[in-house]
């Protein structure tokens, strides 16, 4: 099945007015589409880097603080200024549009406004109608993220049509060479860390942190990010991580939310050669997150492109006996217990730290890596927390 | 416990006390005896108001009540205007006619024509557009006929997210929405004219996630105009209600402890150095319109408060110190509840705030500013908002709100024009001025069976939802854990549902529609480019001059809330010589920036 349409949602700088958007986004995935959702008070610059990196066809934009002419306008300049025009824009904003508004917004090359009344199944017959037949043939890309976020798109098309690789030869040569046995060989040796673990533990937050202590450590360097969210095989998914990441929104940050598109284990069946791709890309840190995981997952096991995995847990996890069940504490090099301001932390970390004890005779025997678990206690959500400053330093070493 | 479930413990003890003063007044003759003496006093002091038809009626109507235990139940149930538990209203008398044309049952009553105050008008109209020299105008011109002078100003976005004008990417939105405010120099445009420290002269200002850097150019503004003399004279309200934000509107931009601990700050200054500001303003109005139910919208603003309340004593300020300087926001729309809403609210607050809190009678007061639903009004066939603004502003009246906002019909399609604000303000001078409803008797409209019932009903609710807050931990948990917002966002879902399916009926919308949808003709107020530019000009101007005098204001600003004391001094020196911007980014570096919730 080819891949779905791919639209990425926000709602403007200074504009905190989302819920007509969050009801558009059900709406939208609920037919089909894949969003991904940038959330509210975003920035023209964020709005156009997440769309190319995100290879989407068509940016939707809800705005009701004013000021949309300008602000529309602005997008469709800056995707034109990136070599991106054949990411469409399209909007709405209830009655704080007007007709008049509207007209002078299509002659600045936006595609369509709603106005206040439009159906939603309008809306989503629209966005099928005008984005919805395959890609033309691309120019060639203009930047660096743009090539390599139609590589990845590439891949995932190749993965949805059923090895039928013929019809996207890029992906052909993309797959072929991944097979390489260690891909890492070739390139500039990023670090590439492995996030999993359960829903609600905070795994984008503190990947957010840590961006935010790459960026302030090192003037330079770019990291990427891969970040999956669940969805099912020709259905639409909502992929909201970037909506709540305030520090992954930087020119020298690669985002990129994919689908799982039906396979179960917290990946994508494109995800190895994605994360390949990613691995010889020239960045410093590759990062993976997974979907929520449940206890029996171990999404990085087979994948030798992993140099570290990172389990993080919300001390809520149940009973002492859980823990057991849970296999990614026998092979994650790092085990953070996020919220640890949560009045059950204090006996989540000792539970931990007894279950990982066993593993340590274990460990050595099959000289997993030489290296003891870790275990981090961190507050991702506090500004300027310590254990996420450990964490850091671990994962940087 | 946290201080919530003692509220709701307080109010189920209060109501037990008061059937027991209701048997202990049918029981205990000499109890029930001074009751009613008690009651007939009162009611014999009410003075008379004669209606323009020469109809005497009493400015006070009292139930016809003389059994004893109905009197009890009365006086503790509810209380007289001004009285505990203030369900009727805060004070003795609201939105009465000068009492000149009136007489007294008292045989020496005060007859003579002796000149008599006016109150304050309870209209407060929200304005803001373009630059401050335009939102200057319009109040002026809002306020022309006005004996008291009561600004409400609205902010555009960049200033409400605390970003300059010169931002990347906010040009199209300065003065959208609300008028564009960078600096010092832009506060004194505002209100230029007006005079802030006279008792005739007050300023609202509704803005939360930079409250405390707004207050602070507002006192460096006043001090620029009038000395530093002005400053325990000013009077007016800043919004600054934090956990509505993160629970509805997304006009956040600190982390939320932070952000709490700013507005601590701000409130521990003003409640001591300006005894007439108001530094807060809690807020259910934003809790409605992001589609709560009218008991989630009570019982969300009233934990609010009571969070607040437990954080300012936890700061070690006097509960009568800033119990006072606490004031209140209700939607008003069309639904039943409304009927009590905020009746209720004021009963709880005051049970709340002397039983747990230790409040006396002025810190108990939930003083009220109502504003109509916006949401209930729509674009089509748009001339009927009239009808529902009026409907909605009796509402608002019959629950003695101590101030109100009407809005124009033509808001859901664009900034009112000023016919539609006109029509609107109107409005409530057609209510209080010219019709009979409100201007002899305060109450004419209140204590019907219907009323009463709701209000049962609306407390019970209300209970319920703070018994389901104080399980999750209390509101700060309940909120970081998204209860009030997934809340929110579910009842809106449902009313949008209803409004689809036809079970709520809009006049025009999904009943009586005539087909005719066009949207209306307007003009639409919007900022010219050159304006913006002015703005950004003068901004850069400001930011330029001052670049010495800001980075070390700035400097000792960032250490000052490094090291966790107390940042309002440290602000009002910053906010004499740096932008809104420089403020808020400075401080972002020090405590991070708000993770937003989706």
């Amino acid at each position: 099945m080819p891949s779905p349409i791919r639209i990425l949602t926000a709602v403007p700088i200074c504009d905190g007015h989302d819920s007509a958007i969050n009801t558009i986004n059900l709406e939208f995935i609920r037919h089909g589409i894949e969003v991904i959702y940038l959330g509210y008070h975003r920035p023209v610059a964020d709005i156009v880097r997440a769309a190319i990196q995100e290879d989407v066809q068509a940016i939707g934009i809800s705005s009701y603080n004013g000021g949309h002419i300008e602000f529309f306008a602005a997008v469709v300049d800056l995707l034109r200024k990136k070599g991106a025009d054949d990411i469409k824009v399209f909007g709405g904003g209830g009655g704080t549009i007007t007709h008049d508004d509207a007209a002078a917004m299509r002659r600045k090359g936006v595609d369509e406004i709603f106005f206040a009344g439009t159906s939603l199944d309008d809306m989503v017959e629209f966005v099928h109608r005008r984005y919805g037949k395959p890609r033309a043939k691309r120019p060639r890309p203009k930047s660096f993220d743009q090539e390599l976020a139609h590589k990845l798109s590439d891949i995932e098309e190749a993965y949805g049509i059923g090895k039928r690789k013929r019809r996207t030869p890029n992906a052909q040569r993309r797959t072929q060479s991944v097979k390489i046995a260690n891909p890492k060989a070739q390139i500039a040796n990023p670090t590439v860390i492995g996030f999993t673990g359960p829903g609600g533990a905070g795994k984008t937050t503190l990947i957010d942190e840590l961006v935010l202590r790459f960026l302030n450590r090192d003037p330079k360097g770019r990291i990427a990010i891969l970040s999956h969210d669940p969805s099912v095989v020709g259905e639409g998914a909502l992929l909201g991580d970037r909506a709540t990441m305030i520090n992954s929104q930087d020119d020298r940050v690669f985002m990129r939310s994919v689908a799982t598109r039906g396979q179960a284990g917290g990946l994508s069946p494109a995800t190895h050669d994605c994360l390949a791709l990613l691995a010889q890309a020239n960045f410093e840190y590759v990062i993976i997150e997974t979907v929520g995981t449940g206890q029996e997952a171990m999404p990085f096991q087979k994948n030798g492109i992993v140099d570290s995995t990172v389990l993080v847990m919300n001390p809520d996890y149940g009973s002492r006996l859980q823990l057991q069940k849970i296999v990614m504490l026998d092979l994650a090099d790092i085990v953070v217990v996020n919220k640890s301001d949560l009045q059950r932390a204090r006996t989540a970390h000792t539970e931990i730290e007894q279950r990982l004890e066993q593993n340590r005779p274990v460990r050595r025997s099959l000289g997993a890596s030489g290296r003891d678990q870790q275990l981090v206690d961190t507050v991702a959500k506090r500004h300027r927390d310590s254990g996420v400053d450990r964490l850091f330093e671990l994962i940087s070493k | 416990m946290s201080k919530l479930g003692q509220v709701v413990e307080s109010v189920e003890k209060y109501n037990k006390f008061v059937l027991d003063q209701v048997k202990r007044a049918r029981t205990d003759q000499k109890f029930g005896r001074d009751l009613l003496g008690r009651w007939n006093d009162t009611k014999a002091k009410i003075p008379v108001a004669r209606t323009p038809t020469g109809l005497p009626l009493p400015r006070l109507a009292l139930p016809e009540i003389d059994e004893p235990g109905e009197i009890a139940r009365f006086i503790f149930s509810e209380g007289l205007p001004g009285e505990f538990p203030y369900l009727n209203a805060t004070y003795r008398e609201m939105y009465l006619e000068p009492v000149r044309e009136t007489e007294s049952f008292e045989k020496n009553g005060n007859k003579t024509g002796k000149k008599i105050t006016q109150p304050e008008e309870p209209t407060r109209l929200f304005s803001g557009l373009m630059l401050a020299e335009d939102t200057n105008e319009r109040f002026h011109y809002l306020t022309r006929h006005q004996r008291t002078h009561r600004l409400s100003t609205a902010f555009d976005g960049p200033t409400l997210y605390g970003l300059d004008s010169d931002a990347d990417g906010v040009f199209g939105k300065i003065g959208e929405g609300g008028v564009a405010i960078d600096t010092v120099e832009d506060m004194v445009r505002l209100y230029d004219g007006f005079d802030l420290g006279s008792p005739n002269f007050s300023a609202s200002m509704t803005i939360s996630g930079p409250a405390p850097m707004i207050m602070a150019m507002y006192i460096a503004a006043a001090k620029r105009r009038f000395g530093t003399k002005v400053v325990p004279k000013l009077r007016g309200t800043v919004q600054a209600d934090i956990f509505k934000e993160v629970q509805a509107q997304n006009e956040t931009i600190f982390p939320i402890e932070p952000s709490l601990r700013f507005l601590t700050d701000m409130v521990e200054f003003t409640t001591r150095e300006m005894p007439r500001w108001y530094p807060i303003s809690i807020s259910g109005y934003h809790i409605g319109e992001a589609g709560s139910t009218p008991v989630q919208q009570a019982a969300y603003t009233l934990s609010n408060g009571f969070a607040y309340a437990e954080m300012f004593a936890a700061r070690g300020i006097p509960v009568d110190q800033f119990g006072p300087r606490l004031s209140f926001f209700l939607d008003c729309g069309l639904d039943a509840e409304y009927i009590a809403l905020a009746r209720v609210s004021r009963r709880i607050w005051a049970i709340g705030m002397r039983d747990v809190f230790g409040a006396g009678p002025r810190a108990q007061l939930f003083k009220l500013h109502t504003q109509t639903s916006g949401r209930s009004l729509i674009a089509a066939e748009f001339k009927n908002n009239l009808t529902r603004t009026a409907t909605e502003l009796i509402l608002s009246y019959m629950n003695a709100t101590n101030s109100c906002h009407s809005n124009s019909a033509d808001e859901p399609f664009t900034t009112p024009s000023e016919e539609w604000i006109r029509l609107a303000a109107h409005g409530q001078g057609i209510l209080l001025e010219e019709s009979g409803i409100f201007k002899h008797t305060m109450n004419m409209l209140s204590g019907s069976p219907g009323m009463k019932a709701v209000e049962r009903a609306v407390e019970a609710a209300i209970l319920d939802e703070f018994r389901e807050i104080e399980r999750l931990g209390g509101v700060l948990a309940a909120v970081e854990e998204r209860y009030q917002r997934s809340q929110i966002q579910n009842a809106a879902h449902r009313y949008e549902q209803q409004i689809y399916d036809g079970t709520r009926p809009i006049i025009g919308l999904n009943k009586y529609r005539d087909g005719d949808d066009e949207v209306p003709e307007v003009k639409l107020v919007r900022t010219p480019r050159a304006k913006q530019q002015l703005q950004v000009d003068r901004l850069r101007k400001f930011k330029k001059k001052n670049t010495d005098k800001a980075k070390r204001a700035l400097d000792n600003l960032a250490e000052v809330a490094d090291r966790g004391k107390n940042v309002f001094p440290a602000l009002l020196e910053a906010a004499e010589v740096c932008s809104l911007g420089q403020i808020t980014g400075r401080l972002q570096e020090v405590v991070g920036r708000f993770r937003p919730m989706v």
